[in-house]
């Protein structure tokens, strides 16, 4: 067995060489693969047995719950699901020496996967509700977002773990603990356990809301825009609103895009802030989020310079419907060598102090929420 | 400095790493195939080929 420890540099031609060999990576490249086309239904991929498809057939066996799929409900989707396979692998059998340097192409995946992500937030989509509505739902992301990264630093949380927890809960998709993870250089554990946090939360608060709603005798579409910016992710919003009643739950459908359109912005946030923040603060060893980048990584310019353009709309269907569907072969890869990666112990490590921001931030923003919309709708502020 | 058994290979490659110059050829390399894929489906879309 090769002791020689491994330096980049000294074997580095050109920027091509991050790609190694093909007989190097071509293990891990098949793990990933296989990992991806038995999680999901792959746009180019005729296979039938996939984890989507026996969630869904669960789905249909159990019936759905206010009118969701369980598993929607759970957050299953096109990250969650190869993440899953990855990690129960990866803590049955290993990860085979042979498999990783194809896996580092997880580092690849991440920066392809979210410039893609660019033509799939378009503020056209929102506008219908009007600017008002959007506006609202900004300056709730922002303070959920602002709110967060401070309590996390009040209690002590490692910085990289709360941002991520902040980012997803202040957008409302657990998923953002991904897009943030080489924005803020966060380890895996951190991003799981974040991403557990928020998805045990918004179940929690999905089946609490209905509850408040009828305590303060809210409007069904008062109650459709709670769901909408209260709770972690679509499928529990639709649980929430749905449960409060069938109006509700088809103005949470109306509304969903203002919430789903400002997404960028409110990770974008968590990932300035943090960033200025380790700029300012050099030295402080508290600080770990953002720190190894010494500039803005060039990928969230062009993440930024893509989502412009796509408010043009220069993507226009189906070729954004394409290009989603390479999304989620991207995402598919990539969970699945971050599932890999993961001893169970290490998103165990990071405490349940992450679970206690999330519920204390979440919580404070349900009540924001039920004041500042009762007020907006007393005062016609904001009209449906 | 750390090191993580269940990423590390025997070399000492550590494939959850992502540093230094390796992470921005890494980077590089992500940009160029999203905006080579994206550039592909758009001409496809605006030739009328989707």
């Amino acid at each position: 067995m090769s002791q020689t420890p491994y330096i980049y540099e000294d074997r580095r031609r050109s920027f091509l060489s991050c790609c190694y060999s093909f007989q190097e990576v071509l293990p891990g490249l098949l793990a990933m693969f296989f990992i991806a086309i038995f999680s999901n239904n792959l746009a180019g991929v005729p296979n039938p047995f996939t984890l989507e498809n026996l969630f869904r057939y669960l789905d249909a066996v159990i019936g759905p719950i206010n009118g969701q799929p369980l598993f929607q409900i759970l957050n299953s989707n096109f990250v969650w699901n190869p993440f899953l396979l990855g990690l129960i692998i990866g803590n049955t059998f290993g990860v085979h020496d042979s498999w990783k340097r194809g896996l580092s192409y997880i580092h690849k995946l991440m920066p392809l996967g979210i410039i893609m992500l660019a033509p799939h937030f378009v503020f056209g989509h929102a506008t219908k509700a009007g600017w008002a509505m959007i506006i609202f739902a900004f300056v709730i992301m922002v303070l959920t977002a602002q709110f967060t990264i401070w309590l996390g630093r009040r209690m002590g949380v490692d910085d990289r773990h709360a941002g991520d927890i902040a980012g997803a809960l202040a957008t409302g998709d657990p998923h953002v603990t991904a897009i943030l993870m080489p924005m803020l250089k966060a380890k895996g554990g951190q991003v799981i356990n974040a991403l557990a946090c928020v998805l045990l939360f918004g179940l929690i608060a999905s089946f609490l809301l209905p509850l408040v709603g009828q305590l303060v005798g809210m409007k069904d579409e008062a109650f459709g825009l709670l769901s909408i910016l209260g709770i972690g992710n679509t499928g529990q919003m639709y649980n929430a609103a749905f449960g409060y009643s069938y109006e509700a739950g088809r103005w949470a459908h109306y509304l969903e895009p203002v919430r789903h359109v400002i997404m960028p912005a409110g990770f974008l946030y968590v990932f300035f802030v943090l960033f200025l923040r380790s700029r300012i603060n050099p030295d402080d060893p508290e600080i770990h989020a953002t720190r190894p980048h010494k500039a803005v990584p060039l990928f969230v310019i062009i993440f930024i310079v893509c989502w412009i353009l796509a408010q043009f709309h220069v993507f226009k269907e189906p070729a954004h419907l394409a290009i989603f569907e390479m999304v989620k072969w991207d995402f598919s890869l990539a969970a699945a060598a971050l599932g890999l990666s993961l001893p169970l112990r290490e998103i165990a490590q990071w405490g349940l102090r992450g679970f206690a921001i999330t519920c204390i931030a979440g919580t404070a923003r349900i009540v924001v929420l039920v004041a500042a919309i009762m007020a907006a709708v007393h005062f016609n502020w904001l009209t449906f | 400095m750390e090191r993580h058994p269940h990423t590390t290979d025997a070399q000492g490659f550590d494939y959850m790493a992502n540093s230094g110059l390796e992470e921005k050829d890494r980077d590089y390399v992500g940009i160029i195939l999203a905006l080579v894929i994206m550039v592909f489906i758009t001409v496809c879309q605006y030739n009328g080929l989707l």
